[in-house]
């Protein structure tokens, strides 16, 4: 392989980046953009009901949600009914509802009668939490009475898995795979197009007509892409830390991405008829590739038909290394997996396209 | 101008439509937008808790816990199972009844509960299955809690959930995409393959050639923005205002889109500045999303003008007496960018005759 050849096409396509001084600067607003985007994302979990309580007889009729003040319920006490309805409609101290025990509400109940408290709750208060405030009433008056749960899952319940109470994954660090999938992807389409625009204007034949190989083209095309999308993606990647502890670790992942992305630029770039056929052809590889990014921001498992898709690899893996804080043993499957599908998706696409320029 | 040539142009982009892949992305991106919106983002934002129920005995806690609104409840077959949904957070909890559970409750008894929660799930989801298991239970025991309880609703009486507040993500896509997109790719597409070029010679004017190509992009914009209400059932019985609203959005953006064919050299010249702005006009979408924001930032912006009356319409009822103002504004722009329009055409004009 002639190195020199290869080189100077790279240099090319660099040369041609750079000088389209536009270009790079909306490439660099974007990834500010994105940054910017990611930093106003919530970095914590809320994970506590805070209810505001007005009783007169705190100490008896509100000390049974006191108990459970530890798991997922704050308890804020307020002096009159106007404060905590004033809370509740500004939701100020993170409220969420209010509860008024009325003043003789334990006489009432010892009497057996059945006293009237008031629910303050917001509008778009979701139906499960006016749930669990309603069964919270109810629990003080059954405590009050003297009657016990016939079950007890608050103090029974089992805990299976890794307990997060308290370390729970925050929309932010869920949107770090999905940011850097996304990066890649648009670069995946600017590759395709770049690829596009040189199969159709046929300025690749020109190329091939001085001694340059396919081989080199498709090479230079290959390092030019992979430089492109990895530079984006590291730039990107530092800006939202998502190098976590292991940063060579994220590396390696995201240069296997940068590999994957390339390879589907090239089978984009070597179908696409025009700009939006390879667009179309792009969109098409695009969206299936998002699937697992997208998967990530949702609660449990993905199904199997995600987990061969071949960005789930680097989407588990930036957020086993970034969340869990595992190492290179820990995800070496996913890696390894990320590299084969590197590899297979860039032969492939180096492939469609030698065929693409040998028809021309 | 010759009405008869613009007509000319306009018809021939009707009879390419059918085989034009740029028709077929304006009409399924945003088809695929509002069903990604709809049903991935608005279960996202408004998760349930998910308890799972393994019923061994035919328990009366199962048909009640599937009637509960705001807990997803799950049937699973075994414990086995059950536990390793839970661990892996496919639900926040997961209930075991055993056999002659409601009898033992039915008899005072306290029977043994099997109840697993998920390492994964959030302390409140914890909480709230929990204290909605001791509720079930004490219904089927018949216990009925010694307090009247009166919910009063507080605050902002239009809130509006998070499903109906990406009403305007949904239209944006949709005008966006058949107004602004299409007649600026398929100008510099024209462009790049010399097709003007060849209009040109003809008697056809620049002018001609984009009114008729505003025309198509404008219909096909409105067509697609009233396939996104209905979608949404958000006509809001107004069909005709939501028409003219959509009407000036998508005469606005096409002349944007024109605007912007005329002036990117190329392709990805385009594409780029497509990727830049679409940040910018898609302002007021983000803002409706999230409330809390300071709203005069959106106003800034141009396609707020059609988007807001479209939401305020659909979500709050409003009426063309309440919309008014915007409409007027935003028939304002589009009368401001026609000279810009022009101006960029007879550039283009002189731009196209020089590399003849």
């Amino acid at each position: 392989m002639n190195l020199a050849a290869v080189g100077a096409i790279i240099r090319k396509d660099f040369a041609e980046f750079g000088r389209n001084r536009f270009f790079v600067f909306i490439t660099i607003m974007v990834l500010v953009a994105w940054g910017v985007v990611y930093w106003f994302l919530p970095d914590t979990v809320q994970e506590t009901v805070t209810i505001g309580v007005v009783s007169a007889e705190l100490g008896d009729a509100a000390g049974g949600i006191g108990d459970v003040d530890a798991a997922g319920l704050g308890v804020v006490t307020f002096g009159s009914e106007a404060e905590l309805r004033s809370a509740v409609e500004e939701g100020r101290d993170d409220v969420a509802a209010g509860i008024v025990f009325p003043d003789d509400f334990s006489g009432s109940i010892a009497r057996g009668e059945a006293p009237t408290v008031t629910l303050f709750v917001p509008a778009g208060l979701p139906g499960d939490v006016e749930m669990l405030i309603e069964g919270l009433v109810g629990e003080v008056a059954y405590a009050m009475a003297g009657s016990a749960p016939p079950v007890d899952p608050i103090t029974e319940a089992v805990v299976l898995g890794t307990d997060r109470v308290g370390e729970q994954t925050s929309m932010q660090q869920q949107m770090r795979p999905l940011l850097l999938v996304m990066v890649l992807m648009v670069e995946t389409f600017a590759l395709s197009a770049l690829v596009s625009v040189e199969v159709q204007s046929r300025t690749v034949v020109a190329v091939l007509a001085t001694p340059t190989r396919v081989g080199e083209f498709l090479a230079a095309k290959g390092i030019f892409g992979v430089g492109l999308a990895l530079s984006e993606v590291v730039i990107l990647g530092l800006i939202i830390g998502a190098f976590g502890t292991s940063p060579l670790l994220v590396l390696v992942m995201l240069l296997f991405g940068a590999i994957m992305a390339t390879g589907f630029g090239l089978i984009a770039g070597a179908y696409g008829k025009d700009f939006l056929g390879t667009l179309l052809v792009a969109m098409l590889v695009m969206i299936p590739l998002m699937i697992p990014a997208f998967a990530a921001l949702f609660p449990g498992s993905s199904p199997m038909w995600v987990k061969i898709l071949p960005t789930y690899a680097l989407v588990q893996g930036v957020i086993n290394v970034t969340v869990d804080g595992s190492g290179w043993a820990d995800i070496a499957p996913a890696v390894g997996l990320l590299a084969a599908w590197g590899v297979v998706v860039m032969a492939a696409g180096a492939g469609i396209l030698r065929r693409r320029v040998a028809a021309l | 101008m010759s009405l008869t040539r613009v007509w000319h142009v306009f018809t021939r982009e009707i009879r390419l439509s059918p085989r034009s892949p740029w028709v077929f992305f304006a009409i399924a991106m945003p088809l695929l937008m509002t069903f990604l919106l709809t049903s991935v983002f608005g279960s996202l934002f408004e998760a349930s808790p998910r308890l799972g129920l393994v019923d061994e005995g035919s328990s009366a806690v199962t048909a009640a816990a599937q009637a509960l609104e705001g807990v997803d409840v799950v049937l699973v077959s075994d414990v086995a199972t059950l536990k390793r949904d839970v661990e892996a957070h496919d639900l926040d909890a997961g209930l075991v009844l055993p056999t002659g559970f409601d009898d033992s409750i039915a008899a005072g008894g306290h029977p043994d509960l099997a109840f697993y929660v998920s390492g994964e799930s959030i302390a409140s989801n914890r909480i709230i299955l929990a204290v909605t298991t001791i509720e079930l239970v004490r219904g089927v025991a018949g216990e009925s809690p010694p307090v009247d309880v009166v919910v009063t609703s507080v605050g902002d009486e239009n809130y509006v959930p998070i499903g109906d507040r990406l009403l305007p993500t949904m239209v944006y896509y949709a005008v966006i995409i058949a107004a602004l997109f299409i007649p600026a790719a398929v100008l510099v597409d024209e462009r790049e393959k010399r097709t003007l070029d060849a209009v040109l010679v003809t008697p056809t004017k620049m002018s001609e050639v984009l009114a008729g190509e505003g025309m198509f992009a404008t219909l096909l914009a409105v067509v697609m923005g009233l396939a996104t209400l209905a979608l949404n059932d958000a006509f809001a019985g107004q069909p005709v205002l939501m028409t003219l609203i959509l009407f000036i959005g998508a005469v606005m953006m096409t002349l944007v889109g024109l605007m912007l064919g005329l002036w990117a050299k190329d392709i990805n010249t385009m594409y780029t500045a497509v990727k830049a702005g679409g940040i910018f006009v898609f302002l007021p979408a983000i803002f409706v999303l999230f409330p809390g924001l300071p709203q005069w930032i959106p106003k800034l912006v141009p396609t707020y003008y059609f988007l807001q009356p479209i939401y305020d319409i659909a979500i709050f009822g409003h009426t063309f007496g309440d919309v008014w103002p915007e409409l007027l504004i935003a028939v304002v722009i589009c009368i401001a960018l026609v000279p810009i329009l022009a101006a960029l055409a007879r550039w283009s004009e002189r731009q196209l005759a020089m590399t003849v």
